[in-house]
């Protein structure tokens, strides 16, 4: 459906209400939720939505409503209100509103054929799936498969003239099984997602990667509390990424609230790391034409051969720091203002084979599974639960669980030391499997 | 399977929110008048439509291939959230939603749409879609929907309609102010203001009708401190199902200064030991542990699956003998209260565990059909963009008869654990982990120096089994509970002592 006439009405409407300046966003959405359990339907969603959220300015002063219901009646009142919290805020010289009106070229957004699939095939695969996973005898039980899609459009209008929109699908396949042994029991989950229904990957694969997930971690041994070598896998690795993300905030280093605040243009880990934020790559799960804003995006290197070479801006925290906007601006949905966000993070890859990083290991933890929080991004402290397999001279020897593993985030990141190549580029965060030399590892 | 957590404050929101300048002024009496002018213009709720004649035929025609069980679910909810960061107002957002869920169950199956128009076309087509599960012939005869009469267990003074946005800014310079008056150390807040109205009519095939209006407060007060060498956030949060009178029960600089408290505090933090050791929780929110670590393995869902980490030890010991747990969705203006659940069914107080012994799991009707097991009230759901799951509501540990002062005076060696910031559990293994936000070194029966956020991690079975001493000092925490969907809880306990949990640290 076209909803230019709808969006360019309620910008008009923001403006004849009183506001001096104002953008419309807006979110049409479309999902479809499978879930299976022992090869029956559990669950079946479906659903459609829009809503709006209009960003109104009296003078700079700023104010934000939102709402799902598009009689006039209702947007008279959001827009009114947006207005009243605007009046309620003083001027302020960084509310700006984009007039770029250029977008990035970005393919891959939008299968349009995957609406057409029947959902009968999709409950098919998503069975046929759970079955696979329940393939090995040392998998007990299941606790479901599901697929789920989702097809979404953005419109971003705004009183500089600007009128962008873009449709963008996702799907994904993922399945959780349960192995036992006595009294033992643990659990393995993987899913897969992907722009292209056709690009998802074949149930076997994602089953056989749950159910080793799950039984791999049977009969650990516990280790004593020591400092050693820690190896991240992808799944791990991913959990470091967010708490350095978060710290690249541009806002969070204006307030002062990150550990990287003062370190633009410094070395903050070894020349192993780099991080890039990639808003254009094609068939990203989270790559756009434009941000939330209306900003085309872009690549960004935030770490460079261990050297952090930029922030993350919206266009607000990039005027206050006297930049330009990284196209960074973030929203959860028509609902939210645009924050801060990254599109798609990745470590590129090194040279290493993962068996090479691990035959390297005299001693150390390979760790398939983080919890907790990861890194703080304020005080750069790091603590997590950590369960995974453990090394000696170089052989993978038992699993381990229950761990901690715990440092400061500069000391970690400097003692990066070798990366592998075993990228999955698909994933939002994405690390290949890298190794920190020696960190402090918690046991008995 | 979905993974479950807690947290203190709405944290992903928090990491997104963007840069928004600006001072507050005073709101001149044209901007008051204004508010008031503008109030009449809200929709009604429900529209006319939704009547009770209306909605027999929704669930009638969910039901009309088969199926066993069919409801419908309006709502419609209006919220504000104001936001003050570095002692500016920066933004004030404001917003209305509304949409109507049908479901259908068969068996074991669930079938489930909405929409967010409220007429009668869009609400049929919800309940086509959502009867494509029913396979089983069934044919079930709704009960026609009468209205059903549920006990309210929450009582409002200012209705939040009524305050205008000045006053909603107020409490938030007051805050602001407090908490920077109390060290120069304090370098900055971020005071976030959160209330929400969400109206709500459920109708089942059971002939239930239900509707009421849930008011919520949620003030979440954030405080940076600095001294040159180190930094800490250190939080504070008020909420209650309440009019705005909550302002007085606790006023928001004391909210501010206990936050301001905590950053001071934690700037002297050293690292954390890392090991195994004894752990002494402080009384209130580090309720959460077993809210995650207890609470999350004890609803019905996976229990009902085969896979729980409790599933078949019903009436079995399983925890020590001064460990009674309960959910409680009665407490008079808690977060967690709900007077009904959004199923209608009466929200109750279920003992979970009794002296050890596992006396009940929380149910939603999907689960108590599956497990033969009477509804608990625990169904719960973020919105009309979801199905209803067995969730908490207010969850504690009951108190006991240790005193708080003797109890960690008994403690030779461990961590003294004053509060937590969230974590996470997997309830098919129980295995969970949290964060400690403030804790301290206990040497010798003594609080020492405080230690930098260290994780805690354990099984679910090890803690229950190995608390050996409960305060009498019973306190709460407000806090936001994930799976797969979000819903506001309270996590209680009295000052509780648990033997041997892996923590965490830097120090070997």
């Amino acid at each position: 459906m076209n909803y230019t006439n709808l969006v360019e009405k309620l910008l008009k409407k923001c403006i004849k209400l009183g506001a001096d300046a104002a953008e419309v966003y807006f979110q049409s959405i479309r999902n479809l939720s499978i879930q299976i359990l022992n090869s029956e339907i559990e669950t079946i969603e479906e659903a459609s939505s829009q809503g709006v959220g209009f960003r109104v300015f009296t003078g700079n002063r700023m104010g934000f409503s939102h709402c799902n219901n598009f009689s006039d009646r209702s947007v008279e009142e959001a827009i009114l209100k947006a207005i009243e919290f605007a009046r309620l805020a003083s001027p302020d010289e960084y509310n700006v509103l984009t007039d770029d009106k250029t977008v990035s070229e970005v393919t891959g957004l939008y299968d349009k054929d995957m609406s057409a699939i029947p959902v009968d095939s999709k409950i098919k695969m998503a069975i046929e799936l759970e079955k696979a996973a329940l393939k090995d005898q040392r998998i007990t039980k299941s606790s479901g498969s599901s697929y789920r899609e989702k097809e979404m459009e953005i419109y971003i209008v705004n009183s500089n003239g600007i009128m962008k929109n873009y449709k963008t699908t996702s799907c994904s396949l993922g399945v959780s099984v349960v192995s036992e042994k006595g009294e033992q029991k643990t659990t393995g989950g993987e899913s897969c997602s992907r722009i292209y229904f056709e690009d998802l990957l074949p149930v076997e694969e994602i089953a056989a990667v749950a159910a080793r997930k799950a039984f791999e971690m049977l009969d650990p041994v516990m280790v004593n509390t020591q400092r050693g070598a820690v190896i991240f896998d992808s799944d791990a690795g991913r959990a470091l990424l967010g708490g350095i993300i978060t710290a690249v905030n541009g806002e969070r280093v204006l307030q002062g609230a990150s550990f990287l605040r003062n370190s633009l243009g410094e070395k903050i880990a070894s020349p192993f790391l780099t991080i890039i934020d990639d808003g254009t790559r094609p068939k990203g799960l989270a790559s756009c034409p434009f941000d939330g804003e209306g900003v085309p995006t872009r690549k960004n290197i935030i770490v460079e051969n261990g050297i952090l070479k930029s922030f993350l801006y919206n266009l607000k925290a990039a005027k206050r720091a006297g930049v330009k906007s990284t196209g960074n601006a973030s929203r959860s949905g028509f609902s939210s203002l645009p924050g801060i966000g990254a599109h798609n993070v990745y470590v590129p890859e090194g040279k290493n084979l993962k068996n090479e990083i691990i035959a390297a290991t005299r001693k150390g933890f390979l760790v398939k599974e983080i919890t907790g929080y990861g890194i703080d991004p304020v005080s750069g402290n790091f603590s997590g639960g950590a369960s995974g397999l453990w090394i000696e001279n170089g052989e993978i020897v038992h699993p381990v669980r229950g761990l901690t593993i715990a440092g400061r985030a500069d000391e970690i990141l400097n003692a990066i030391d070798m990366i592998g190549n075993d990228l999955d580029i698909n994933r939002t965060f994405a690390t290949p499997t890298f190794r920190v030399a020696e960190m402090q590892i918690g046991g008995k | 399977m979905e993974k479950t957590y807690v947290v203190d404050i709405p944290r992903r929101k928090f990491l997104k929110l963007g840069i928004k300048g600006g001072i507050i002024i005073a709101a001149s009496p044209y901007v008051i008048e204004y508010l008031t002018s503008c109030s009449g213009k809200h929709e009604i709720f429900p529209p006319p439509e939704i009547n009770r004649e209306m909605l027999d035929k929704v669930i009638a025609h969910a039901l009309k291939k088969g199926g066993d069980y069919a409801d419908v679910y309006v709502e419609s909810r209006t919220m504000r959230q104001i936001l003050m960061e570095e002692s500016k107002f920066k933004s004030g957002l404001y917003g209305v939603s509304q949409g109507a869920g049908v479901r259908v169950i068969s068996g074991n199956r669930t079938g489930y749409a909405y929409t967010e128009e409220l007429g009668y076309e869009k609400l049929i087509r919800a309940a086509e879609i959502a009867s494509y599960v029913a396979h089983n012939g069934n044919q079930v005869i709704p009960r026609p929907v009468a209205v059903t009469e549920r006990p309210s267990y929450i009582t409002v003074k200012v209705p939040l309609q009524e305050v205008a946005d000045e006053k909603r800014l107020e409490v938030m310079q007051r805050a602001d102010h407090a908490a920077l008056s109390y060290d120069s150390r304090i370098k900055m807040t971020i005071i976030e203001y959160n209330d929400e109205i969400r109206s709500r009519i459920i109708a089942t095939s059971e002939g239930v009708y239900c509707k009421n209006e849930l008011p919520l407060l949620f003030f979440i007060v954030q405080v940076m401190s600095d001294n040159g060498s180190s930094r800490h956030m250190a939080r504070e949060r008020l909420s209650y199902h309440s009019g705005f009178e909550m302002f007085e029960l606790v006023t928001p600089e004391e909210v501010a200064r206990n936050a301001a408290r905590e950053a001071i505090a934690m700037l002297e933090a050293r690292d954390a030991p890392a090991g195994v050791m004894d752990v002494v929780m402080q009384n209130g929110w580090g309720g959460v542990l077993v809210h995650e670590a207890v609470g999350h393995p004890l609803e019905a869902d996976n229990i009902a699956k085969g896979i729980g980490a409790f599933t078949g030890k019903l009436g079995r010991k399983v925890a020590s003998d001064c460990f009674t747990m309960i959910d409680d969705g009665t407490l008079s203006n808690f977060r967690g209260t709900i007077d009904f659940d959004d199923e209608g069914t009466p929200a109750q107080r279920n003992v979970l565990i009794e002296n050890g012994v596992l006396k009940g799991f929380m149910t939603d009707v999907l689960s108590a059909r599956q497990l033969a097991l009477p509804r608990t009230g625990n169904g719960r759901r973020e919105s009309f963009r979801y199905i209803p799951i067995p969730r908490m509501t207010n969850t504690y540990i009951e108190k006991g008869k240790d005193k708080p002062g003797d109890i960690l005076a008994s403690t030779k060696k461990g961590l003294y654990v004053q509060s937590l910031s969230g974590g996470s559990v997997n309830p098919i293994t129980g295995v969970f982990n949290f964060t400690c936000r403030e804790a301290y070194l206990i040497e010798n029966g003594e609080k020492t120096f405080p230690v930098k956020g260290a994780t805690l991690i354990g099984s679910c079975m090890d803690v229950i089994t190995n608390i050996d001493a409960v305060g009498d000092d019973l306190d709460f925490g407000p806090g936001i509970c994930g799976k797969g969907q979000s819903a506001e809880v309270t996590a209680g306990q009295p000052t509780v002592r648990i033997r041997g949990i892996n923590v965490g640290g830097t120090r070997g």
